[in-house]
């Protein structure tokens, strides 16, 4: 009985069209509404990188400074404090000051301000992240409508195209394109894409996860080819183009929504592993990755360097994730019956 | 010599690297005469008496990973140079000891010295009798000449370098598959001679021999690499099983008798296992732990302030003399510009880079080509702030400065090294100061196993990297002319050691001098040496950053820590009980 | 029937077939990829070096170099690595398979449990704070990355508390079934309990969605209207149908594992599976190993892709004529 109540009252409510009702639903999600507001935090203070380094820390957290000192409760001290007891040997970065104009999460190898790397590693995590799942699911979109509409040759052609690159092991891919294209840039034609540039690793990543949403896609505009919207369409003498971009198109792009936060959670932790197998954001330029991976070096004698990147990949993935969610939930009109999301 | 691949930095990976053309002292031409290089002739090895007690249990090494093929012949790792000390013997060996007395070359599988006639041309050998190998055959003479046939039968890396002054070498390194040496390696079944004739008189020969690539086989060994089929030798061990994703095992020869303390010792434990897979960091735990022995593989910088504090007991440090040093590519813009070599050399701050190896305790920044303490090497430094003989500080301004005038400033520099913990952090330090003096600078690290013949290689175009270089034994031009001379720059190879491309006529004239003045006059050769380093630091082609020191970790539960000079760590005298 | 297995088997082999093809071009395009100076050792000369090239047919040119490598590979089973010359690949895979195969079967028992367990639960007790918890908690088992956690783990358990909590903890590494099977286990603990995060939070999620879709299924409410307890619709009707799609996720999943997708894992734990193996070829890019590795690796995947679809076939015949 309950089921009946709720359509039903939901019949009684004037009509907001799909888009609008789909943003009132995830405006009353309090978890969608906490997560979008935890990512744009956590993007904004990225952003404000530069601002940090310069006015606040004063520090050039691309510039070594291994012989550098700080000051530590008034005192001055080296950043990199060589071992004085027993054989003397090794030297070891300061740890976390807690005082955001010095050093306030300790130094890495290099002597730079873990801090202030940190807020720029998530600029470039994120905008990878972000530019991946961006490229990667308008390509899949295009693709997997394409493929499920015409059928045939170009679909079977595409279908190939898909289980090649889905076979091909994720990382298996990414660090072979890495290792490839690391060396000597990427040169297609006129495009030319330096090694040390952050493109690469986006694209290699964005291409690698092309098929996991093409192929969804492919099978919702298979699903759809058969109804009888379609044919009405064809019916009146549409172009493949009008069809695709008025009728397929618009109930595409739900799903693509949905896989766009899951994406950007997918890609900047495929990044953070490519960049862990130094493989994807080259140095001087950092990454939650590479920080993680500096950070290993440091696991013994200094774990926040590691900790505090792998922090923010799992707080970021998480709301990220629990946003998808919801999304997901608000564009599915069904999942308003099950009381998901 | 390089070290190898996974083994960043310290020693546990110097690779042992062709012997040059000419050594220092002329050692042990005739085994006569007081040789230099710290082969006092006459001083005899600490020979401890063989302490029963404590022989018997299982040493437990570990490794990152495998070296490679197992075959003495090809394998040109210290990693499996270290462990060939146990398990093969060739005519002459490197003294088994502790100490400098490690340089000197003692009669192995020879019962002695060998008598050198014919202006240094003719080498005659008696073979030792009773001698056998680990599979029951006994040493022949056959043995002797079809090993010195298989080192070209099998393309042995060194075989066109150390060994092509042997008569017939030549037709032998044009067709190896029916190699020949019945007129250079002659043997007398019935005396248990052996002489080996050379077509041009060669002080370093016995060097040669004492090198494993010189091992004695059995003559039915295929002349192909083994790989890993282990191959039966006549050392106090011999490889049981070697599994490269897994272990290495050797066991005691059980047809071993000692016939040479100095030479080939008996060893202590009964059995030696060498396991890869693990990551260096819990190779240091393992060892912490008692659940490993020793590593070889340096130890990432965040464990060496625990090692040398909570486990210093355990850890030795020894000097060792090589040298980080940066090459530059004096043909290639931007450092086919002299100034902007000096500028890099003004700009780097050895004491930093020092400090990333892991503190002055393991590491001294040099200014010189020559390491300190080598023979040949004077101090001098003509790229330190306030000037002075030895390094004290960079100059910034002053390289900036350079860079500016240079005209070369703005342009992109790729920084090629290897991808270990140690070389990256180098790597990423040079890069920050290329910056800061006004390049546009971009770290290219590359697994240990392609770096080293990718800058070599000219097609590359590598403008900058940083590499390691380690000495066979102490003579200059190991590193002056195996590393700078015209002869060892090949264009368009993979191996061209001459990293930098540098080939200055006046400066090889010199050297080839210095060269010839070793076989007379080893201290007048050696002031040459001192003056060449000079002349070529003025030219700069490279960077020389720091001389590193080597530690070994090892268990608690292990005695009788030796450290050869020449091989590092005895491996088979320590003790486990 | 039969011509749609037939049509997916010969796809399959098509794949399998680019695949090799784009791994040897990809590697052969790398800069510093030429393994002649490598094997000849280093300050090899001219004459050293040419010798080698021709002993390794690497003076052919590309096509025949890779028709060689395939005939060595799948033919005579005699390739040979690059590196560690005179190991045979195929016996390195054959003597890996096994540790990868203990790390993912006992980890994905531990994930499945989880996994059906919290999915389930969350589903049981939607509506109370119950459910939104077990959800997060699956959301962050999802967003960490694996090896940092390893990492992490190890570091508790091998260094940090060691001598106290974790002293039974042995050294990394692996021991097989055969020879100790306490210690078989022991040694894989940690790595099965690392790797299951991952997927247990996926699949509670997933099958946590599946049993509220069925939950309103026409069958449920038959179930209900018949006066069945709520659990016993959960747990005999709708759990029954939700496991379908989780099935076929886990066999994609299973299938990608085999095959070496968890070699991030291995390498933190120090396991000699196929992924250390891949690993480790692909840093020193040592060809033949790289290209029977990732044809191992997509094999499974192709594998396991060829029989869901097959087995879905089987059960519903719409998808044979898709």
């Amino acid at each position: 009985m309950t089921e009946t109540t709720v359509v039903t009252r939901s019949a009684m409510v004037p009509a907001r069209g799909p888009w609008r009702t789909a943003l009132a639903d995830l405006a009353r999600d309090r978890t969608a509404v906490a997560s979008l507001a935890i990512f744009l935090l956590i993007a904004a203070i990225c952003l404000l990188a530069p601002v940090y380094a310069h006015d606040i820390a004063h520090t050039d957290p691309f510039t070594s400074n291994v012989s550098g000192t700080t000051l530590v409760n008034g005192k001055t001290v080296p950043v990199l404090v060589p071992t004085t007891t027993g054989l003397g040997l090794g030297v070891t970065p300061i740890g976390p000051t807690w005082d955001i104009h010095h050093y306030f999460l300790g130094a890495d190898n290099q002597g730079r301000d873990v801090m202030a790397r940190l807020l720029y590693g998530g600029r470039n995590s994120l905008m990878i992240g972000i530019s991946s799942a961006l490229i990667c699911c308008v390509i899949a979109a295009l693709l997997g409508m394409i493929s499920g509409y015409f059928g045939g040759a170009v679909d079977t052609v595409l279908n190939w195209f898909f289980d090649v690159i889905w076979a091909f092991p994720v990382y298996l891919l990414a660090i072979s394109l890495s290792v490839v294209l690391l060396t000597n840039g990427l040169r297609l034609g006129p495009v030319s894409v330096g090694a040390g540039s952050l493109w690469l690793p986006v694209l290699i990543i964005a291409a690698v996860y092309v098929p996991y949403v093409a192929r969804p896609v492919r099978g919702q505009v298979l699903a759809l080819r058969g109804r009888e919207f379609i044919h009405a369409s064809i019916g009146i003498g549409g172009s493949d183009a009008r069809i695709l971009r008025r009728d397929v198109l618009p109930n595409v792009v739900p799903t693509v929504l949905v896989f766009l936060p899951l994406m950007t959670a997918i890609n900047m932790l495929t990044e953070s592993a490519l960049s862990f197998l130094s493989v994807g954001v080259q140095p001087p330029n950092a990454s939650w990755g590479t920080i993680i991976n500096d950070g290993l070096g440091l696991l013994y004698t200094r774990p926040m360097v590691a900790i505090a990147p792998g922090f923010m990949i799992v707080i970021t993935a998480v709301v990220l994730n629990l946003l998808g969610d919801s999304v997901r939930g608000a564009l599915d009109p069904k999942a308003r019956l099950r009381g998901a999301g | 010599m390089k070290h190898h691949r996974t083994a960043a930095a310290l020693a546990g990976a110097a690779l042992l690297s062709a012997i040059a053309a000419c050594g220092s002292g002329g050692g042990a031409s005739g085994g006569s005469s007081a040789s230099a290089s710290g082969a006092a002739g006459s001083s005899a090895p600490a020979a401890a008496g063989y302490e029963a007690a404590h022989a018997g249990g299982t040493l437990h090494l570990v490794a990152n990973a495998a070296a490679g093929t197992l075959d003495p012949q090809i394998n040109y790792t210290l990693q499996f140079w270290q462990l060939y000390q146990a398990t093969y013997d060739g005519l002459l060996a490197f003294q088994k000891v502790n100490g400098q007395a490690s340089f000197q070359v003692v009669p192995d599988l020879a019962a002695a010295m060998p008598t050198v006639t014919d202006g240094g041309k003719t080498y005659t050998f008696k073979l030792r009798s009773g001698v056998e190998f680990s599979n029951g055959k006994p040493v022949t003479t056959k043995d002797v000449v079809a090993s010195f046939e298989r080192i070209f039968k099998v393309s042995s890396p060194t075989a066109g370098t150390f060994y092509n002054g042997i008569v017939g070498a030549g037709a032998c390194l044009k067709t190896p598959a029916t190699c020949d040496l019945s007129k250079g390696v002659v043997a007398d079944p019935a005396t248990d001679t052996v002489v080996i004739h050379l077509t041009a008189p060669d002080p370093e020969f016995p060097y040669k021999l004492a090198v494993p690539h010189a091992s004695i086989l059995p003559a039915s060994t295929p002349a192909k690499d083994q790989g890993t089929t282990p191959i039966p030798g006549t050392g106090a061990y011999y490889f049981a099983s070697y599994d490269p994703n897994r272990a290495l095992t050797l066991k005691r020869n059980p047809y071993f008798k000692e016939w040479s303390s100095a030479a080939q010792p008996q060893g202590y434990p009964d059995e030696i296992t060498q396991t890869f897979g693990l990551t260096v960091e819990d190779e240091v735990t393992a060892v912490e732990n008692g659940q490993a022995d020793w590593l070889f593989d340096p130890p990432p910088a965040d464990r060496l302030g625990e090692i040398g504090t909570k486990y210093a007991s355990q850890a030795h440090v020894n000097t060792l003399t090589a040298m980080f040093y940066a090459p530059m590519n004096v043909n290639i813009p931007p450092f086919n510009n002299l100034k902007a070599r000096e500028a890099v050399n003004w700009a780097i701050d050895r004491s930093a880079m020092v400090k990333i190896y892991g503190g002055a305790n393991l590491a001294s920044p040099v200014c010189t080509f020559l390491p300190p303490g080598f023979p040949g090497h004077v101090d001098s430094c003509d790229y330190t702030a306030g000037g002075g003989a030895t390094w004290s500080a960079p100059d910034l301004a002053k390289a900036k400065q350079l860079v500016k005038e240079s005209g070369t400033a703005g342009q992109t520099v790729g920084v090629v090294v290897q991808t270990d913990d140690v070389n990256k952090q180098l790597g990423e330090y040079l890069q920050s100061v290329l910056n800061q003096i006004g390049y546009k600078a971009v770290l290219k690290p590359m697994s240990s196993n392609i770096q080293f013949t990718y800058i070599q290689n000219t097609s590359n175009k590598v403008q900058i990297s940083i590499s390691q270089w380690y000495q066979d034994y102490p003579a200059a031009s190991d590193f002056l002319h195996v590393l700078l001379s015209c002869a060892s720059f090949h264009p368009g190879s993979d191996s061209s050691i001459n990293i930098a491309g540098f080939c200055d006529k006046g400066i090889d004239a010199q050297m080839d001098a210095a060269l010839k003045t070793e076989q007379t006059s080893v201290t007048q050769a050696n002031t040459m040496w001192g003056q060449i380093d000079q002349a070529v630091m003025k030219q700069a082609p490279v960077a020389p950053l720091f001389t590193p020191k080597l530690i070994d970790f090892v268990s608690s539960r292990v005695g009788n820590y030796e450290f050869s000079k020449q091989f590092y760590m005895l491996v088979d005298q320590l003790w486990v009980k | 029937m039969t011509r749609f297995v037939l049509r997916r088997l010969a796809s399959t082999a098509g794949v399998l077939f680019t695949i090799s093809v784009l791994t040897f071009l990809i590697f052969f395009a790398t800069p510093g990829v030429d393994p002649a100076a490598r094997i000849a050792g280093r300050n090899a000369d001219p004459a050293t070096l040419a010798q080698v090239r021709r002993t390794f047919g690497l003076d052919r040119p590309l096509p025949i170099r890779y028709l060689l490598m395939m005939d060595h590979l799948l033919i005579r089973h005699d390739l040979t690595s690059y590196v560690n010359r005179g190991a045979a690949v195929i016996p390195q895979i054959v003597q890996a398979a096994p540790v990868t195969l203990s790390l993912v079967i006992g980890a994905a028992a531990i994930w499945m449990l989880l996994g059906v367990l919290i999915g389930t639960i969350s589903a049981a007790t939607r509506g109370t704070v119950a459910d939104p918890v077990m959800m997060v908690a699956g959301v962050v088992g999802v967003s960490v990355p694996t090896y940092w956690l390893g990492e992490v783990v190890n570091l508790l358990t091998q260094d940090k508390w060691h001598s106290g909590v974790f002293s039974w903890v042995p050294p990394l590494g692996y021991v097989s079934l055969t020879a100790n099977p306490a210690q078989w286990a022991l040694h894989l603990l940690f790595p099965w309990l690392t790797l299951a995060v991952l997927y247990a939070g996926i699949y509670a999620r997933v099958l946590r969605g599946e049993i509220l879709e069925a939950l309103n299924e026409d069958y449920v409410r038959t179930a209900r209207a018949k006066g069945l307890s709520e659990r016993r619709v959960l747990v005999a009707h709708a759990l029954r149908c939700s496991l379908i799609p989780i099935v076929s996720l886990f066999g994609l999943d299973f299938g990608a594992l085999v095959g070496g997708a968890a070699l991030l894992n291995e390498v933190v734990f120090g396991l000699p599976g196929v992924g250390l193996l891949t690993y480790n070829s692909l840093q020193d890019l040592d060809l033949p190993v790289i290209m029977a590795c990732v044809l191992y690796a997509a094999f499974f995947v192709v594998l396991a892709n060829a029989a869901v679809d097959i087995v879905y076939a089987a059960i519903d015949p719409r998808v044979r004529r898709a």
